[in-house]
């Protein structure tokens, strides 16, 4: 889609969102690091397998907390000296945190999949940009610093392990490490910060600014996420069940998920093989509370409008919901109301399902883990259960996919939803890649 | 984009004081920032660098009520203090906008420090089960955005942004987007910054703060943007927030119109390490060179750089190498108002945006001798013809940069006319 597509229309209101075009840039790689282990492959199988990969605390001290359960991801000896990491020094690697870690493994198994490297990106400059989220940054290896700081304050406390340490450290890294040279940002809206990543990734490619975007979040388990979910009660003291009637709380997670998006023309061009289409991203606030959702659902409801309006689809074109879905009581009735809202009788034929429910809740990740997951869910036209012991709350109405992974039987539209502290909310629309988007032309 | 985004408001919280006046008469004066970390904290060794410029939070009270303040951190007070400024700077009154689709976008370079501090020393001295729900809720880095959204009822995008010394100027430009997009009808953009003392240590650990260790001011801690001795910037907080929307809606209700945002480029620099900057000016040279050619902006059209030159050692070289890459020999006079606001805080795009149709009288404290990897020198505030097209520039240490071009309002959109001659900056081999 050419820059004179974007004309606003001349009658058009400058007080009413304007819904007039569409961009559909493609995925043509995906990567992850979770608590199923490194990798997309270990992450589908682990969803798929109706198991979650919730264990005791290891990353920081469990003593004293009030919960001690949390997705951790594994530690891979083989996957933390080869790939990405092989052409470092022991020390580059060492001078890495936890989360740069995540980050890199998972771009650079993005970035293999849609047959790109260094060379590659370098080569295009300011035409690639990187667009991450994350909550916590290097927060853990920060934590430890601040510790021994506090234990000996004139102490010449190595400042070499904060060397990543602010929130964008984590996309700081691969945009380093990758030579992306165009847009170069880190979106830091807690729980939708990697949703809102892909947003602007979208609207820089639809105004012509860039051909193609790392697009992820990374985030890991630290003292302040952990300790500070668990003073609002929000974590629960079992697995979370998410959209279950017995939930009671989140379980917290840490990873890394990327995908690589861009121009359907340009993935032509190069033999890039389209995994799935990206046909649009809406954000919106609730304006409601810092940190409850608005009960109704008004503010994820409407970001969901807006992305299917933008992607020219109607409510019931849409195939499954990957869901936010934490598991807290608040969290999960706010969304299947805004889901009862926009697709009405529609919704009872809706599978949903919550990653959440199986790896826990990544907070600034999530939105780009949750994103890999769907762009599986075309692909390989399934979608994975949502583990839980309890049914589903009868009172969503909701057709929550249960025990096994279901077969779509149309698996042409995906939708992924991410709620956020401060009521933030974002939802990005994919389709399968042969999917005929309704009045528009590829970028 | 073909919408026409354009500057309505301005809200300015700093150590200069509030408001539009206040940042503008300290440039006016050349007034460099100053005051003093409280170092009690145990965070700082003891010949670290003292000066810090910091909020004087007793004014706030003219913009928050005291049971508004006692709810947030100190950044939450500052943005939410700032927005309403420039919503009331841009002509709404209180309320004006609830329910609307308005966008919010901030940028910060730490997020809200103090209470994760504060959070870490209950779950070191009391227990993990001790940490207060409160300071949890205020030190996520989005709690600033959520809050000015919650104060005004803005239902639009709500996006926070963590990008260092870059991070206001990308908001903007997130901002920008969204609203020629018609993602929203208008936004809030701009950014905020606590300087608490735990930043200040771990800055001043870094050796990015200047300690004042040589040269011919020795003892004096200042940032000195360009100049040879320069040795580290001083750290600020503050916040400011502009007011961002579409022409025709901005024209239809009669608002004021502060600037039009021609445009926003961003790119990175892969050379930067993870705390310092790079030294790929050429690259980022042509990057901005492109974006601007791409939004039909020539160069020789920018009659005023306000820059974010700092007295940082590598950034300031980096910086000048930017700018001597795009304009050669044709520099245009150069603005660094973080001698005056310090660096953090988004001074630099409160004074981005007063420089637009000024006279830029703004002297640049503490700078005297040229250093010669910089090869140039900063106004030394002679007036200047009302400056037309504006560049504001900020390079990020990690390697994210982004620019804005503002226009004045009387400039036509699509004029490539360079502005006669003001006084250009020298260039030094």
């Amino acid at each position: 889609m050419s820059p004179r597509d974007f004309t606003a229309p001349a009658d058009a209101d400058p007080g009413v969102l304007d819904t007039s075009w569409t961009c559909v840039p493609v995925v043509t790689g995906i990567g992850a690091v979770t608590p199923f282990g490194w990798g997309v492959q270990a992450l589908m199988e682990g969803v798929n397998s109706n198991r979650h990969s919730f264990g005791g605390l290891s990353v920081i001290g469990a003593a004293g907390q009030r919960t001690s359960l949390a997705g951790e991801v594994p530690h891979d000896q083989a996957a933390l000296v080869g790939g990405v990491f092989e052409s470092m020094t022991p020390l580059q690697r060492k001078r890495l945190a936890r989360t740069d870690g995540f980050a890199l493994a998972a771009t650079h198994e993005a970035l293999q999949q849609a047959g790109l490297d260094r060379r590659a990106l370098r080569a295009r400059g300011a035409r690639v940009g990187l667009f991450f989220g994350s909550s916590t940054g290097a927060m853990r290896e920060g934590e430890d610093f601040f510790f021994d700081l506090r234990d000996r304050p004139e102490g010449r406390v190595a400042v070499s392990r904060l060397a990543t340490q602010q929130n964008d450290g984590p996309g700081d890294s691969v945009a380093r490490h990758f030579g992306v040279g165009g847009p170069h940002m880190t979106f830091a809206t807690a729980c939708c910060a990697a949703t809102m990543a892909l947003e602007a990734a979208w609207l820089a490619i639809a105004s012509d600014e860039i051909d193609m975007a790392l697009v992820g979040g990374a985030d890991g388990l630290c003292n302040l996420t952990f300790a500070g979910f668990n003073s609002l009660r929000a974590v629960s003291e079992n697995p979370c069940q998410p959209f279950r009637a017995e939930r009671d709380g989140l379980s917290l997670g840490e990873g890394a998920g990327v995908l690589v998006l861009e121009r359907a023309a340009l993935a032509l061009d190069r033999g890039a093989t389209s995994l799935a289409q990206l046909l649009a991203v809406a954000s919106s606030c609730d304006a409601h509370h810092m940190t409850a959702p608005d009960p109704e659902g008004d503010g994820v409801a409407r970001a969901i409008e807006r992305a299917l309006s933008l992607a020219r689809v109607s409510p019931e074109d849409v195939s499954f919901i990957n869901a936010h879905g934490t598991g807290t009581p608040h969290n999960d009735a706010a969304e299947a109301a805004a889901f009862r809202r926009v697709f009405g009788d529609h919704l009872e034929h809706l599978p949903v399902t919550s990653t959440k429910g199986a790896i826990g809740h990544l907070l600034g990740s999530a939105g780009a883990v949750e994103a890999v997951v769907s762009v599986c869910s075309l692909l390989a036209a399934r979608l994975h259960p949502t583990p839980g012991s309890s049914g589903a709350d009868p009172d969503f109405g909701l057709d929550l996919v249960q025990g096994t992974a279901r077969a779509l039987s149309t698996p042409e539209i995906g939708l992924s939803t991410n709620l956020a502290f401060g009521g933030a909310n974002a939802v990005a629309v994919f389709a399968r890649a042969g999917f005929e988007v309704r009045g528009a032309a590829r970028p | 984009m073909k919408r026409e985004v354009v500057i309505t408001g301005l809200g300015l919280v700093g150590p200069f004081g509030l408001g539009t006046q206040a940042l503008h008469s300290a440039l006016e004066e050349g007034l460099a920032v100053h005051g003093e970390m409280d170092r009690g904290g145990g965070f700082h060794l003891s010949d670290s660098a003292l000066s810090a410029g910091l909020v004087d939070q007793s004014e706030l009270k003219q913009w928050l009520d005291p049971k508004t303040s006692r709810r947030m951190s100190l950044p939450s007070r500052l943005a939410v203090a700032a927005a309403r400024m420039a919503l009331e700077d841009a002509g709404f009154g209180r309320g004006e906008l609830d329910r609307q689709p308005v966008a919010v976008s901030l940028g910060t370079a730490f997020g809200p420090t103090e209470f994760s501090v504060r959070i870490l020393d209950q779950v070191r001295k009391t227990g993990p089960e001790s940490v207060s729900p409160f300071l949890f809720m205020e030190s996520v880095a989005n709690v600033h955005a959520g809050q000015i959204a919650l104060d005004n009822g803005l239902v639009g995008p709500n996006a926070t942004l963590t990008q260092r010394e870059a991070g206001s100027l990308l908001a903007v430009a997130q901002a920008h987007a969204y609203v020629s997009t018609g993602s929203a009808t208008l936004a809030l953009a701009g950014g905020v910054e606590e300087m608490a003392a735990i930043a200040h240590a771990v800055l001043d650990r870094f050796r990015s703060l200047s300690r004042g260790t040589h040269g011919p001011k020795k003892g004096q801690e200042q940032g000195r943007p360009f100049d040879l001795y320069r040795d580290g910037f001083v750290a600020a907080e503050g916040s400011a927030i502009t007011v961002l929307e579409e022409r025709g809606r901005a024209e239809a209700r009669g608002a004021k119109i502060r600037a039009s945002v021609r445009c926003a480029v961003r790119a990175s620099d892969p050379t930067a390490s993870a705390q310092n900057w790079g030294r790929d000016a050429i690259g980022l040279a042509q990057s901005l060179g492109a974006g601007l050619d791409r939004a039909g902006v020539a160069v020789g059209s920018i009659d005023r750089v306000v820059s974010g030159a700092s007295g940082a050692l590598q950034g300031d070289r980096l910086e000048a190498g930017v700018l001597r890459a795009l304009f050669g020999e044709d520099l245009p006079p150069i603005l660094t108002p973080k001698a005056v606001t310090g660096e953090y805080g988004a001074g630099l795009l409160g004074a981005g945006v007063l420089a637009v149709g000024d006279q830029g009288r703004w002297p640049t404290p503490g700078f005297e001798i040229v250093d010669p990897k910089c090869g140039l020198r900063p106004h030394d505030g002679r007036p200047l013809r009302p400056a037309q097209r504006v560049l504001i520039s900020a390079l990020s240490a990690g390697g994210s940069a982004c620019w804005l071009v503002l226009d004045a309002p009387a400039l036509a959109q699509d004029s490539q006319s360079s502005p006669t001659d003001g006084a250009a900056g020298e260039q030094f081999e």
